[in-house]
């Protein structure tokens, strides 16, 4: 089975992130650089297909500023295959559904039989990505998935189908999706793995083929909804704690301030 | 950046930071249960920590020693308990099967310890022998096919995980002015029987950490268990075993005073008294700015010493300023660390308490701070 991850580059989730000067973007000076967390669960997830079926080849593509190398090259040191940057001049600007279709232009020429994105990026938090490169693509789209696998029958090599766990309310569904199809992950069974020192030192030596998005023929973009602001959340007012030893107290105190302060009982 | 470490062994060193980071959590309940996880050391075998610096053909990485004690000032920073284990395994034991091994003990141990399904232990030091270590009193003689064992370990570090143990033990009759002649290492699979593993020692410090005895009593083991030229091992293992161990100490040493340090540093920027912020007073500045003076005087000591070894260079001595000057650091910073959190700092709660305890034995094990002055002034004096 070939699987194409897509992972996008968004500053690191323990970074405390600050509003620019131009109060519309992040100061990038302060940030470093990570996979996307939905991202690199559908690494990780693609990964674990690998354990089962050694066969498994795992590409991954990122697309944006060329700082995107290093999180490709983490990928790689998961324990990733290959690993393709789409950059260029307006790769940063691109919208989402231009992004789309670049990644579309990609899977198209790796002809993969699974593509897997995260739900939504940690940055913007669109989760337009996913859908839309399905649509592109003409493949079926299937979201908010915890574990695919090749369905059972046909030739051994071939892929028959694929089998899609996907979380919903109180429980779990299967699916079966015809391949080639578009996953959007939620959660991988594990938590995404540690990179090896053997996986780094071989990542190091591996090529990191560029496309220039320009070449990727996807056409005018659409215009792009611009943010005009960009807000802190409010700070927060501090805390209470209720050091008293008695339990019973404590918890009819507690009662006591849920109802009468916080006005929440 | 640092003068003697490379991008390489940067990138190697974050991504065991990284993991170490991640495993804080643990290490209370590990610490309360006086035992390192197994799965800890088999993410440390995933991770290919455990077989970091031997070479590529015997199934390692083939990194360098002055990566390995960032790897172990990273791992130490968080969780010195597992850095001695780590230091002891991959530092002594593989370091010296690497060097002296034949190619059959190579690929019979090796994979063992490079896989996370255990970690080796080296075991010199005897109830009547530590700083004199020649003393050492265990017996070895040969019996057909065989050789028998007897005699008595101490202090064994990672006995419990191990699953072989480089003895020492003396070969025919102790000749007095040349005490050191005779000793032989043997490679003992702790399951051979005869090998005896001792209740774990309860200590100051280090408690996840196992410190056991081993007795040998008529412990059998096959001809092909003897490391190295038999009767020259106490140069040519314990001696040498050391030197490269001393680095490892030193970068525990190291990882232990800045993982206090910076959580001193913290506790500084975030607590008040007196309306301001106790990073403010110039007491506690001096205390954390000679502290993090100490710290990078003495990883650049270890890293020297490292980067001798790399190049095949004498580093004896270097080894011995490294882990003397570290360990001694690190009981100053300790002790700076748990004096800024104040009673805070003197609470299980906060690692540092921690930290501090762990920190003593540095000065201790693997050579005192007084024999390392020795082994110092002996190559100033040639005497």
């Amino acid at each position: 089975m070939k699987i194409l991850v897509c992972a996008k580059q968004t500053p690191d989730s323990t970074v405390r992130v600050k509003v620019a000067p131009d109060g519309r973007s992040v100061d990038a000076a302060q940030i470093t650089w990570a996979v996307s967390p939905y991202d690199e669960y559908a690494v990780e997830m693609a990964l674990e297909r690998k354990d089962a079926d050694a066969s498994t080849t795992v590409a991954v593509v990122s697309l944006g500023a060329a700082r995107a190398k290093d999180s490709l090259r983490q990928a790689l040191a998961m324990g990733c295959d290959e690993a393709i940057l789409v950059s260029g001049p307006g790769a940063e600007a691109l919208e989402g559904l231009g992004v789309a279709k670049a990644l579309a232009a990609v899977a198209q020429e790796a002809k993969p039989d699974v593509v897997l994105c995260g739900r939504q990026a940690s940055d913007d938090d669109q989760g337009l990505v996913g859908a839309a490169l399905a649509e592109a693509l003409g493949w079926p789209h299937v979201a908010t998935v915890t574990k695919f696998a090749p369905a059972d029958g046909g030739p051994a090599g071939s892929v028959n189908g694929i089998d899609v766990w996907k979380e919903v309310e109180g429980g779990h569904e299967v699916w079966r999706a015809p391949g080639p199809v578009v996953l959007t992950v939620q959660k991988s069974e594990k938590e995404p793995r540690y990179p090896s020192l053997p996986g780094i030192m071989k990542a190091k030596k591996k090529e990191i083929p560029e496309k220039d998005v320009a070449s990727l023929g996807i056409g005018a973009s659409l215009p792009k909804p611009e943010i005009v602001k960009m807000e802190p959340p409010a700070a927060r007012g501090g805390g209470k704690i209720m050091k008293d030893g008695d339990a019973k107290r404590t918890a009819q105190e507690l009662a006591r301030l849920l109802r009468e302060e916080a006005k929440v009982l | 950046m640092l003068p003697v470490a490379g991008s390489d062994e940067r990138l190697l060193a974050d991504a065991v930071a990284a993991y170490a980071r991640d495993l804080a959590p643990r290490i209370p309940a590990a610490e309360e249960a006086g035992a390192i996880p197994r799965e800890v050391i088999a993410d440390l075998g995933r991770l290919g920590v455990l077989g970091m610096t031997i070479p590529e053909p015997d199934g390692g990485l083939g990194a360098s020693s002055v990566a390995f004690a960032l790897v172990l000032e990273e791992i130490a920073a968080v969780w010195p308990s597992l850095a001695v284990g780590v230091s002891v395994n991959s530092g002594i034991a593989e370091g010296t099967i690497v060097r002296l091994g034949t190619p059959e003990q190579k690929k019979r141990w090796l994979p063992r310890l490079i896989d996370g399904s255990g970690l080796a232990s080296f075991a010199l030091t005897e109830p009547g022998s530590g700083s004199d270590a020649a003393a050492l009193r265990t017996t070895a003689r040969r019996d057909g096919p065989t050789w028998v064992l007897n005699g008595r370990k101490m202090f064994v570090t990672n006995l419990r995980y191990a699953p072989v143990a480089i003895v020492l033990a003396r070969v025919g009759e102790m000749d007095a002015h040349r005490p050191h002649a005779g000793i032989t290492a043997f490679l003992v699979p702790t399951d051979a029987p005869g090998v005896v593993i001792g209740r774990a020692e309860s200590k100051m410090g280090l408690l996840a950490s196992d410190t056991s005895p081993l007795t040998l009593e008529d412990a059998r083991v096959g001809a092909d268990a003897v490391l190295g030229p038999q009767g020259t091992a106490f140069g040519a293992v314990a001696m040498a075993g050391l030197d490269g161990g001393r680095i490892g100490i030193a970068a525990q040493a190291v990882g232990i005073a800045r993982g206090a340090i910076d959580r001193a540093a913290a506790y500084a920027r975030e607590r008040r008294q007196f309306g301001r912020p106790i990073g403010d007073f110039q007491l506690v500045r001096n205390a954390l700015a000679r502290a993090q003076t100490d710290i990078s005087a003495a990883r650049l000591l270890t890293l020297r010493a490292a980067w001798l070894k790399d190049r095949g260079r004498p580093f004896t001595t270097e080894a011995s300023k490294a882990k003397l000057f570290a360990s001694e650091m690190a009981q100053r910073a300790t002790h700076v660390a748990v004096q800024t959190l104040g009673g805070y700092g003197y609470m299980r709660e906060a690692a540092v308490e921690r930290m501090a305890r762990d920190a003593r034995a540095t000065t201790i094990y693997e050579g005192t701070s007084e024999i390392q002055r020795l082994v110092i002034a002996r190559g100033m004096l040639s005497l």
